[in-house]
C-alpha cells in the first residue's frame, strides 16, 4: 500500500525470562501470534497516514515475565511509539482481568493466569475505545460483564501512570533544550532571550 | 567513557548482570538445568554461552535470523571462557557419571555502540559471579537428582577474565573501545583479555596487522592490564554492594 506505513511488531523472549529455560525459535506459533496481535491493536491507532511508503518496527524483548505479557507488551510499545515521536490518535492501555470464583482480580501473575479464567482488555483512554479484547480460557457469561467493566476502567487508571511518565521526560527535555542556548557563551544576551522566547511560544 | 555494571535483579534467571561501556548495553542472564555428563569426560559440567545481537539494538542489523557477527561473537566467547578457566567444570559435577550442571549463559545486546565483545565478556563474568545454584543431590536409588529450594550456593567463579579491544585507524593511530562509528574505519582491530593475575589468556587480532611501530601491541598490552584492573574492581564492588 503506497498512501501509509506498515507496521511491524517482532517479539524476542529471552531464555531466561520464565522459571525453566526455554529457547524459544523465531518462528514459535505464540510469539508470532503475540506479535499479529499486537500489530492489530496498534494498526487504527497509529496515524500511518502520515508516513506513506514506510515501515515503522516495533521490537518487543521480553527479559522477564511473570504474567500479563500481552498487557505489558502493549503499554510498552505506546510508551515506545510516544518516545519516538510517532503521532499516535491515543494512548492504548492495557491489564488483564480475572474471575476467581466471584471476586474480581487485576493485573494476574503465571500462577493465577494458568488457574483461573481471565481476559485481556486494551483501552484508548480519552475515548474510552477498546482496540483489543482477547481471551483464551472459558468464562461465564454473566461474569464477563462486570469483569471488562473493571478492566476498563483499570485501563484509566494505567493510563494516569503512563501520562505522568511522559510528562516527566518532556520536562527533562524541555529543560535541556533550555538550558542549550546558555552554555554557547558567545551568545548575545538579546539572542538568548529570544530563543528562550520561542521555547515559550511552543 | 562511562562504564557501569549493574547487578541485575531479574528473578527468574539463577544470575543475571547489566554492563553499559559507553552506549553499548547488554543484559546477561544465567539459568542452569542438569544433565548427563559426556561419557569421556564424566565428571565435568557445561558451559553454554550465547549472545544475541537482535534488530533492537541497531540499525546496522536487520529483523531475522542471528547475523554472521553474532555467531562470531558467541564462539569467541565460548573460547574466552572455556580457556581461562573462570569456572571449573569439574566444579559443576553433581555425581560422576550420573549427572551435572549445565550452565546457559544467555546475553542480549539492547544498545550497540561498538564493541559488543568487551561489553559482552564483562557481562557473562559479572552474572556468573551473581549466579547462586541450588544444593543438588542425587539419589542413587532413583536415578535422579533432587534440588534443595531453600540452600542457594554462590558459584565458585576463579580468576575473572576481563577483555580490552583496540583499534588500529590508518596503520598509525590506536584507538581504545572502538565505537560502531569508528569500527568500519579500522584496519585491523584486536582484543587482549588478562586475568587477575596479570596473566593473558588471548589475544586475538583481526586484519591488516600492525604496520609501523614494534612496540604498539606492548604499549596496549599494558593499557590493557590497567585497564582491566579497573574494570575487575567495578564487578567486586558492585557484587559487594548486593
Amino acid at each position: 500500500m503506497h498512501d501509509r506505513a506498515l507496521i511491524n511488531v517482532e517479539v524476542n523472549i529471552v531464555p531466561f525470562s520464565t522459571g525453566e529455560r526455554r529457547k524459544r525459535s523465531r518462528g514459535d506459533k505464540r510469539i508470532l501470534e503475540l506479535g499479529s496481535t499486537i500489530k492489530s491493536t496498534f494498526e487504527p491507532v497509529v496515524q500511518t497516514s502520515l508516513y506513506p511508503r514506510s515501515e515503522i518496527d516495533i521490537f518487543v524483548h521480553v527479559l522477564q515475565q511473570d504474567g500479563g505479557l500481552l498487557q505489558a507488551s502493549i503499554n510498552a510499545s505506546t510508551l515506545a511509539l510516544i518516545s519516538a515521536g510517532i503521532p499516535l490518535h491515543d494512548f492504548v492501555c492495557a491489564v488483564t482481568g480475572g474471575v476467581h470464583s466471584t471476586a474480581p482480580m487485576l493485573d494476574l501473575t503465571t500462577l493465577e493466569e494458568n488457574d483461573i479464567p481471565h481476559v485481556t482488555v486494551a483501552v484508548m483512554p480519552k475515548t474510552k475505545k477498546v482496540t483489543l479484547v482477547t481471551m483464551e480460557t472459558r468464562l461465564h457469561v454473566d461474569r464477563f460483564g462486570d469483569i471488562f467493566k473493571l478492566a476498563c476502567e483499570a485501563g484509566q487508571v494505567i493510563h494516569k501512570e503512563m501520562k505522568r511518565a511522559v510528562s516527566e521526560r518532556t520536562q527533562k527535555l524541555v529543560t535541556a533544550m533550555e538550558m542549550g542556548p546558555r552554555v554557547v557563551p558567545s551568545a548575545d544576551v538579546g539572542d538568548r532571550d529570544a530563543m528562550i522566547d520561542d521555547l515559550n511560544d511552543y | 567513557m562511562e562504564r557501569r555494571v549493574c547487578q541485575c535483579s531479574i528473578s527468574t534467571a539463577d544470575g543475571s548482570a547489566l554492563v553499559r561501556l559507553g552506549d553499548t548495553t547488554i543484559v546477561c542472564g544465567v539459568k542452569a538445568e542438569i544433565a548427563e555428563p559426556e561419557l569421556d569426560r564424566p565428571n565435568e559440567g557445561f558451559l553454554v554461552p550465547n549472545i544475541d545481537l537482535p534488530a533492537l539494538c541497531s540499525p546496522k542489523f536487520k529483523p531475522g535470523p542471528p547475523t554472521e557477527e553474532a555467531q562470531v561473537l558467541s564462539d569467541r566467547l565460548n573460547d574466552v571462557l572455556l580457556a581461562s578457566g573462570i569456572i571449573s567444570r569439574i566444579s559443576l559435577c553433581i555425581e560422576p557419571g550420573k549427572s551435572v550442571w549445565v550452565l546457559y549463559i544467555d546475553a542480549i545486546c539492547l544498545n550497540y555502540d561498538g564493541n559488543a565483545f568487551d561489553a559482552a565478556l564483562l557481562a557473562m563474568v559479572a552474572a556468573l559471579r551473581n549466579t547462586r545454584l541450588p544444593k543438588a543431590a542425587y539419589n542413587e536409588e532413583t536415578g535422579r537428582t533432587t534440588c534443595s529450594r531453600r540452600s542457594l550456593l554462590p558459584l565458585q567463579v576463579n580468576k575473572l577474565p576481563i577483555s580490552s579491544s583496540f583499534g588500529v585507524f590508518d596503520s598509525t593511530h590506536v584507538l581504545a573501545d572502538p565505537t560502531t562509528f569508528e569500527e568500519p574505519l579500522l584496519d585491523t582491530t584486536f582484543s587482549v583479555i588478562m586475568n587477575e593475575d596479570g596473566k593473558l589468556v588471548s589475544v586475538l587480532q583481526l586484519g591488516l596487522g600492525l604496520v609501523g611501530q614494534p612496540g604498539t601491541l606492548d604499549r596496549c598490552i599494558a593499557a590493557a592490564k590497567a585497564h582491566s584492573s579497573d574494570i575487575r574492581n567495578l564487578v567486586y564492588d558492585t557484587s559487594n554492594t548486593s
